[in-house]
Order: C-alpha cells, then sequence, then structure tokens
C-alpha cells in the first residue's frame, strides 16, 4: 500500500494543480458550505480527512455512498458507518482473509460519508494470503445451510436482548430493594452498564452482518463472471433473476400488508379502512366494528416482526419506520384495498415468477456451448442459489428488524436525558456522538449523585443548537460522487456488489459535470419500460408523503420498504445503485421501468420537471422544467 | 413423364424447401408456410434456367467456363466469360417459358391491385444459402422492375450474373466441383415492400458467437445500403432469453435507399434531417424483430441470417433467412478451462483469478 502511495503521489506532482487526474477534485479542494464553518466538531477526528495524512488521504479514490448514507450523518448516527469500517473491513482484510482485497475506508466529508476499498496486488501476498481464505472459506461454502441457521438462531438472541434493555430516569431515593439485597451497585451502575450493554449489542449484530455477506456476494459475483464471460452483456438483473429468492423476507411486510387488505374486504371493513386514515382513529373504528377484532388481532400479528420496517436502508435513525409510523402501511393497505375494490388480483405472481425463473434459467443453460460448460453453470446455480437467502434476508434481521429497535432504544435513552434537564427533545441526542453521550452520562450520574448540578443541564442544549444548524448547512451541500485518484482495478466484491462500482461506473462519473444540465441523464437499466411524467424528488424519508399518484420517484436510493411509494409512482430513478441494490427487484416486482446509478439525477432533475424514464437502455430525458 | 414447373409460387403447396426455387425462394416459401409475413411472388425456377440453355444450345459453354475459371488467373476469366454473357443476354427466350412469366407477373398485379407493380428481380442460386457457404451478395438483384418486358430483361441479367467474374472466382472455394459446374438459379419476381426501415440480423453476435443473442442493424429507407455497406446501420443487441436491449447505437442519417422517381430506380436520395436523425425502429419494433427472429431460428433449427424490411406504419416482412455460416461451422467453444467444484470456483473468483479461460468468447475467432 505504502508503495501505491508514493507512485500515485509523483505522478499526482507532475500533474499539478489539480491532483486528481480524472477530474476528481482533491479532497482538500471541496468548500465548506455557507453556515457549515466548523461541521467538523460533529464527527470523531478519525472520521475525517486529515492534512496530516495529506499525501495518504489524495492517493486513495474516495467515492460517495449515497446509497447508504444519502444525507449527513447526524453524529449518534455514525455508530452504523463506524461499525461496518470494523465489521466489513476485518472480514474481508483479517477474518478470512479475501486475498486481493483489505478494507474499505471512510472519511466523512462535509457530513457525507465517502469510502475507498483498498486492494492488494503483490502476488507473494496474495498467494500467502489464498492459503488462509481456501481453508477458512471453503469451510463456510461446505457448511453453509448449517452455519446459516446457526446465524440466524444468533440473530434472534441478539434482538431479544436488545428488547430486553430498558432505560428510565434515575430515582429521586435509591429502592430499598437495593439496599437489604445487599447489591453494592446502584441505579447509576445500572444505566451506565445498560447503555455500554446498548452500544455492544448493536456493534455485536453489526458484525454478524457480515459474517457471510462477502462470501455470499463472492458466490454470487463468480457466477456473475461466468454468466458475463458465456454470455457477453447478459444483464445483472438477467443474472440476479436466474438465483434470486421469491420469497424473500423483505416482501414478507408488503405480503402481510396485502393479506390485511384481503382480511378487511372479506369482513366488509373496507370502508372503514378507506375513510379512517389517523391510525389511532382506525384502530379504535375497528375496535367497535363487527369482525374487526379479528381484523385488530390479525393486524397485531402482522406488526410482530414484519413492521419492524424501516423506510431508509436502516442506518439514519431519522427514516420513520413502520410500526412507528403506521401512516405508512396503513397507506399502502389503502392502495391494496381500493385495487381490491376495482377487482384486481394483489396477491404477488409468485408461482408465475417462479417458473418464469426456472425458464430464464434453463434457455440459458441451452444456449451454452459445451457440456463442461453446462455442469459450471449448474453448479454454480445451485451454489448461487443456497447462499442467496443470507444475502436478501440478513437485510430485513439486521436492518429492520434489529436497528429500527436499536433506534427507539436509543430514543429510550434520549427521554433520561430529557427527564435530567439535559436536553429538551429526545431527538436531540442524536446530535451527540455515541462517545459523548458516555461522558453526558456520567455528568448526569455525578448530578443525581451529588445533588448538585450537572454541567450538562446548561452544556448540551446551546452544542444541539450549533450542530442542528451545522448539519442543515451540510445538507444544501451536492457531494460530487467521487474524489482523489481512481485506482487501477477494483478487486473489493462489497465495493462491486453493493455500491456497484466498476471502471466503467468510475469513468461515467469523470465525465460528468453536476453543472452541465445535460438534458439526458444516463444511468443502469434496472427494470424493463418506457414512462413520461412528472418527476418527484425524495431526498429525505419524510418526503415520501408528498408523492402523488403516476410520478416517477427520483431520489438518490429506493429503500425496499418503499414498497407503498411503488404502488403510485410510475417509474423510479436513483442517483446511485449497485447491481444488488433492491431497486431493481422491487421494480420489477411492480413492473416499473427503473434506472439507476444515474450519478446526479436529484441535482438535476426538479419536482414537476418532466421526465421520461427509459428502463431498457438506461437514460433519463428532460423534456420540460417545470421552472421554464 | 411430369415435367418441372418453369414457375411456381411462393405460397405454392410444393414450394416450401423446394429445391426448383434456389436456396433463398426455398427458404423464403418455407417461411411463408410457417405462417410468416413474406412479400407475395413466385420463382423462375431453375427448370426454366436449364430448359432456355438447353433450347439455346449453351450448356457445353456453360460448363467449359466454369472448368477453365478455376484454373484461369482472374485477369483472363472476364474474357473468357464474354461470350457466354452476351449469349444468356441475346438469344431468344422460349416462347411458353416467355408467356408463362409474362401470365404470372399479371396475376400479380392482378393480387397487388396495381398495374405495373414494382418487383424485386432475385437471383436464387442452387446452392445458394447452403449451410457452409453464404454467397452473400454475389448473385445480382433488381429492385423495383416495373412491367412485364423490364421483369425479362432482369431475368436474363440475373442469368447471366452467375458468370461474373465474382461468383466464378467465389465459386472455387466450393469443394465439390462437379456439383457446381452444373448449378443452376431460379429468379425470384416479388412485390417491392416500400419500407420505412430495413436491413439484417443474426440470431447470434457475430463477433463473438454468442448465441444468447440477437444482433439487429437497421437503416432508414430499403435495407441495400446495410448489405452494401455504403450506410452505417444503427445497431442494436437484444437478450435473446429475456428480450433486453442490451445494445442501441442510434447512427445518424443523412441519405436512405428508395425508388427515386426521377432516376426511375433506386438509389440514395436525401432524408429529411430531423428524419434521419432519429431511430429508424422503436425499442418495440426492435424487441419485435428479435422476437421474429428467435422464432425464424427455432423453426430452421440453426442460426440464422435475416434480412426484413419495416412499413410507415410498422407491418413487419421477411425478405431472406439463410443459415448462419461463420460460427455454425465451428464446433462450441465453451468458457470455463477446467473441471472445478463451484466452490473452488469461488474461491478462485475471489483470489482474483478468473473464472472464465481462454475461450473463444473473449478473443472472437
Amino acid at each position: 500500500m505504502s508503495n501505491t502511495t508514493s507512485k500515485d503521489a509523483t505522478e499526482m506532482a507532475a500533474s499539478a494543480p489539480s491532483p486528481s487526474n480524472k477530474g476528481f477534485p482533491s479532497p482538500f479542494d471541496l468548500e465548506t458550505p455557507e453556515g457549515a464553518e466548523g461541521w467538523e466538531e460533529l464527527y470523531p477526528y478519525y472520521c475525517l480527512i486529515s492534512p496530516e495524512r495529506r499525501e495518504l488521504e489524495e492517493s486513495k479514490f474516495w467515492f460517495f455512498d449515497g446509497m447508504h448514507n444519502p444525507v449527513p450523518l447526524y453524529p449518534f448516527d455514525t455508530i452504523m458507518t463506524e461499525n461496518w469500517w470494523v465489521a466489513a473491513s476485518q472480514m474481508t482484510h483479517r477474518v478470512w482473509p479475501i486475498p486481493v482485497a483489505m478494507g474499505i475506508d471512510q472519511r466523512l466529508v462535509n457530513g457525507h460519508i465517502y469510502i475507498s476499498p483498498n486492494g492488494i496486488t503483490d502476488p507473494d501476498e496474495i498467494a500467502a494470503r489464498a492459503e488462509h481464505f481456501t481453508r477458512r472459506a471453503g469451510h463456510y461454502f461446505e457448511n453453509w445451510d448449517t452455519i446459516y441457521e446457526n446465524w440466524v438462531v444468533k440473530v434472534k438472541d441478539c434482538i431479544q436482548r436488545l428488547k430486553a434493555i430498558q432505560f428510565s430516569p434515575l430515582p429521586e431515593l435509591e429502592p430499598e430493594k437495593h439496599v437489604f439485597e445487599y447489591r453494592g451497585v446502584y441505579s447509576s451502575h445500572d444505566l451506565l452498564k445498560t447503555y455500554n450493554r446498548l452500544i455492544e449489542n448493536m456493534l455485536e449484530m453489526g458484525s454478524y452482518h457480515f459474517e457471510m455477506l462477502n462470501l455470499g456476494y463472492g458466490a454470487y459475483l463468480t457466477f456473475r463472471e461466468f454468466c458475463q464471460g458465456a454470455f457477453p452483456g447478459i444483464t445483472d438483473r438477467t443474472i440476479s433473476q436466474m438465483v434470486c429468492g421469491i420469497d424473500n423476507l423483505l416482501m414478507r411486510p408488503d405480503d402481510e400488508v396485502r393479506k390485511l387488505a384481503t382480511l378487511a374486504v372479506e369482513k366488509g371493513l373496507a370502508d372503514l379502512v378507506l375513510v379512517e386514515e389517523d391510525p389511532d382513529a382506525l384502530m379504535a373504528a375497528m375496535a367497535r366494528a363487527e369482525g374487526g377484532g379479528e381484523w385488530l388481532e390479525a393486524f397485531e400479528l402482522a406488526k410482530e416482526p414484519w413492521f419492524h420496517f424501516s423506510t431508509g436502508v436502516g442506518y439514519d435513525h431519522s427514516d420513520p419506520v413502520w410500526i412507528d409510523d403506521l401512516r405508512i402501511p396503513l397507506m399502502a393497505l389503502r392502495n391494496y384495498v381500493e385495487a381490491l375494490k376495482r377487482g384486481d388480483d394483489i396477491r404477488r405472481p409468485t408461482e408465475a415468477l417462479r417458473k418464469r425463473r426456472v425458464e430464464v434459467t434453463e434457455e440459458y443453460r441451452s444456449l451454452l456451448a459445451t457440456d463442461e460448460d453446462r455442469e459450471a453453470f449448474d453448479e454454480l446455480v445451485a451454489l448461487t442459489s443456497k447462499v442467496f437467502p443470507f444475502v436478501e434476508d440478513h437485510n430485513f434481521y439486521v436492518e429492520h428488524w434489529h436497528h429500527t429497535i436499536f433506534w427507539s432504544k436509543v430514543r429510550e435513552l434520549a427521554d433520561v436525558f430529557v427527564a435530567h434537564n439535559f436536553l429538551d427533545d429526545r431527538e436531540d441526542l442524536f446530535y451527540l456522538h455515541r462517545h459523548e453521550v458516555n461522558d453526558a452520562l456520567y455528568d448526569l450520574l455525578i448530578g443525581w449523585a451529588t445533588g448538585s448540578q450537572s454541567r450538562g443541564e446548561v452544556y448540551w442544549r446551546p452544542v444541539v443548537k450549533r450542530r442542528r444548524k451545522l448539519r442543515d448547512a451540510l445538507c444544501k451541500w451536492t457531494p460530487p460522487p467521487a474524489l482523489g485518484t481512481p485506482p487501477d482495478v477494483i478487486t473489493d466484491s462489497l465495493a462491486i456488489m453493493l455500491w456497484g462500482i466498476t471502471q466503467e461506473t468510475i469513468d461515467e462519473w469523470a465525465g460528468v459535470d453536476p453543472d452541465a444540465g445535460g438534458d439526458v441523464l444516463r444511468g443502469v437499466p434496472a427494470s424493463t419500460g418506457k414512462v413520461k411524467g412528472q418527476a418527484r424528488i425524495v431526498t429525505k424519508s419524510e418526503d415520501l408523503y408528498q408523492v402523488k399518484d403516476s410520478e416517477i420517484l427520483v431520489c438518490r436510493i429506493t429503500a425496499p420498504s418503499w414498497a407503498p411509494v411503488f404502488s403510485q409512482i410510475s417509474a423510479a430513478v436513483s442517483d446511485v445503485g449497485g447491481m444488488m441494490a433492491h431497486t431493481a427487484i422491487i421494480s420489477r416486482e411492480y413492473g416499473l421501468p427503473a434506472v439507476v446509478g444515474v450519478g446526479f439525477a436529484t441535482a438535476t432533475i426538479q419536482t414537476g420537471d418532466v421526465i421520461e424514464v427509459d428502463g431498457d437502455v438506461g437514460t433519463v430525458k428532460i423534456l420540460e422544467r417545470a421552472n421554464g | 413423364m411430369s415435367v418441372d414447373p418453369y414457375i411456381l409460387w411462393l405460397d405454392h403447396d410444393d414450394a416450401a424447401g423446394n429445391a426448383l426455387l434456389g436456396g433463398k425462394f426455398a427458404n423464403l416459401a418455407e417461411m411463408m408456410a410457417a405462417g410468416l409475413a413474406v412479400p407475395p411472388g413466385f420463382g423462375v425456377s431453375t427448370a426454366a434456367y436449364r430448359h432456355f440453355i438447353a433450347e439455346n444450345g449453351l450448356l457445353a459453354e456453360v460448363e467449359a467456363v466454369r472448368r477453365s475459371a478455376c484454373t484461369l488467373a482472374l485477369a483472363d476469366i472476364k474474357a473468357r466469360s464474354a461470350e457466354l454473357l452476351g449469349a444468356i443476354t441475346s438469344a431468344p427466350l422460349p416462347v411458353e417459358l416467355e408467356a408463362a412469366v409474362r401470365e404470372n407477373y399479371a396475376l400479380l398485379e392482378e393480387k397487388s391491385g396495381e398495374r405495373a407493380v414494382p418487383v424485386a428481380v432475385r437471383s436464387s442460386g442452387e446452392s445458394e444459402d447452403l449451410a457452409g457457404a453464404s454467397f452473400a451478395g454475389q448473385y445480382d438483384t433488381y429492385l423495383w422492375i416495373k412491367g412485364a418486358d423490364a421483369v425479362l430483361e432482369n431475368l436474363r441479367a440475373c442469368w447471366a450474373s452467375m458468370f461474373g467474374e465474382a461468383v466464378l472466382t467465389y465459386r472455387r472455394q466450393v469443394e465439390d466441383e462437379a456439383m457446381a459446374a452444373d448449378n443452376a438459379i431460379c429468379v425470384g419476381i416479388q412485390q417491392m415492400v416500400v419500407a420505412r426501415a430495413a436491413g439484417v440480423m443474426f440470431t447470434l453476435d457475430p463477433l463473438n458467437g454468442d448465441r444468447s443473442k440477437i444482433t439487429l442493424e437497421a437503416c432508414w429507407g430499403l435495407g441495400e445500403g446495410v448489405v452494401k455497406g455504403d450506410v452505417t446501420p444503427s445497431r442494436f443487441a437484444i437478450d435473446k432469453v429475456t428480450f433486453e436491449i442490451i445494445k442501441r447505437e442510434i447512427v445518424p442519417q443523412i441519405e436512405e435507399y428508395r425508388f427515386d422517381p426521377v432516376a426511375g430506380a433506386v438509389g440514395l436520395v436525401p432524408l429529411a434531417a430531423e428524419r434521419g436523425a432519429g431511430a429508424c425502429i422503436s425499442n418495440v419494433e426492435a424487441i419485435a424483430l428479435a422476437e421474429l427472429a428467435k422464432h425464424i431460428e427455432k423453426l430452421r433449427g440453426a442460426p440464422q441470417d435475416i434480412e426484413w424490411a419495416i412499413s410507415e406504419v410498422g407491418d413487419i416482412r421477411v425478405l431472406q433467412v439463410r443459415p448462419e455460416t461463420v460460427w455454425s461451422r465451428h464446433a462450441g467453444c465453451g468458457v470455463v478451462e477446467s473441471a472445478k467444484s463451484p466452490v473452488d470456483r469461488v474461491l478462485s473468483h475471489l483470489t482474483g483469478v478468473p473464472v472464465v479461460g481462454g475461450g473463444s468468447r473473449k478473443g472472437g475467432l
């Protein structure tokens, strides 16, 4: 790695003044958005671009991870990105180790996360790592089903322990019980310990998250390489169609809503669903209505665990979650009830999808030239189909089920700070980094123990106020897709799978000028069809409520849990999207044209613009501007 | 003894695959019998050609020219065949043959509802379009021919085209010379298609032999430009399984092949700038063509090379089908080099060793 750095540095010196050699700015050349001066205080020192390591920082290729974190991070939320910084990286570099790849680095630039995969090119080192890798990873592949079964057990146990965590304000006087049990440790210690358990629990799940993921992606990428060799130009969506699950867990929340809609219609409660838009009002009306009790029971059953479903990718505490904001699943419910009343069949055509998958796989197989190829194809289809349930379903267990509960527990803790007069609002706690929360918590214990005023009671409110302003200012910045120096080759399977980073993407980004305002944007054709319509820019989950029928969704990235919106929109466009981003899968499910990985769609297109999305070729045309 | 017919309509019960129609027309008759849209027409059969040669006592000379073409220097071939060409152009047509051509052209006029209906007069050789040799573009085709006299004139021209330098020398590569010596052609008389766009498609990727693609080239107007190569066509690659458009390159065009009333013939004429800048076929049409190609390949049981045209309103016509001759002759070349367990393949991939070996797909032929 040090070799690479010095070589690139030499080249850079030759091509002054800008150190980037392909049209990407240096991370040091970026301007701080107006009003955001001093934004660095929101984040720990190790997350920032550092002048002391200027040579290293500029030699690396940083790309914006708008897929997982489309907006500037809240200080507390960096627990998610910091988690994978270690958890994903250690799997690649230290646990398997994957011969050609080390971990993935991160930096926060104007509050936006940029990441950079580290590759290994020395053949001797690759060979040495390959030996370990073959033994370790080979064992996982051979025993995949058993290990995955165990994984689910571990993960559910972790979720149960998370659910058991509770925070409450410290008592005026320590309960007598603790005294006569000779406990020796009291509420103060409990609170501190519980906070530590919460953080550990999050990092524990964060570690499980990546236990099998690289290998799952590795199997898929191998199959993909085979298909691209045999059928040059075959699309990623076709490749994934041959191995993806029809009944993966991410479909379940929406399936549950479909079932609830069917039940409501069967019980003659359809009009109630359509009339009562407010969740509480609907529940109350159901409780009064004949047959409503049974429906409410079904509703409660569906909630656990399927409504632990984030409208984002799970990494941002502010993304609405179904179970906390029932308006979201109820919106979908109303759409399905209306569809049923029109006489539509709202069941997902799972049989047809399954049949189609078999047909497609069979047909490609028949187009192969040799028996050896057909054998390799069959075996790779079987292996990839075996690992795919994990690849798809981990997302529900980790990002949705676990992480949404995690955020609700953080809010419970925030209530303790509000109760002890540190903060005005529970949401304010997210302006503190988790390490700062540790300090604040100890400060709180001091005040409680001594009976004098904690400094936190006068310290944190101005900090939160200042940081909110800083973060709001950062939100106005449009992050360039990449910074620094592009690498010769991208070898990290996560980078390729999750972020779709390939030579082509880099070249495309390099040629794009966000200010050029061209009328045709290009991206990856993700779902077939061509549609014209008005654009609706959605950059925050709250924007989802604004979406109107037949609009074209234009976003940084679509999350699978945006299902309710998919039944309303006529097409989807996203700035970012790897081949495994769920936008493509969901769009196909709903039969909507989609173009992903467009780069600057949200910056170039405005709500109300008339655009044309061509999901066959991957273009988005701006036909008419809303503002002249 | 039954006499082979001089005229055989494409939609006749005996037409499909009949050797009397030559390769091209026998194939087209087969497509018509399978229910595909082929422009109506009839073939002046190989029997008619043989009758003409025999009646005029030209057989010995035909064989002599062919035999000498195998050994003569390229420069001498033209001189050697000049006399024969003259004879074919001027020798009297057998009366019953001329009558048959006039009668059937009149029938085509009647069927089309158009007097002096424009037709294509197309050569269809016996050994043409056989798997193994395409003879692509070697025999002549005359477009927009109107009236029986002009048809008869161009009929002779097609016959004569068998003795052009190109055909005589192309023939040297054909292994069975004995068969070649007695080779005959049928001449097809087929109603012209007024094409908004036309082109060629292969049911594989001609660059690497990948059979999961339909490769399509299209241009504005008649397809002559695509075949001749003087119009750069727009290109599409379509997945044969999913019908996704994998590649789409629209090439602007400033002129197109069509009937030029001033010249009274088909030629390159200017194309309205706005029209030429756009795509000559829509994505939906490209996909419909690909579906047609896949269907034809299935009917014929092997990769095909297909000429097509599409009318202003989007009606698709099949103009020619023939076996793909390049990749079909090569034994299948796989992508994996060695037997390996799938886990080993994944491990190799993650170790940085490519899964796909040095098979044909990457390097082409």
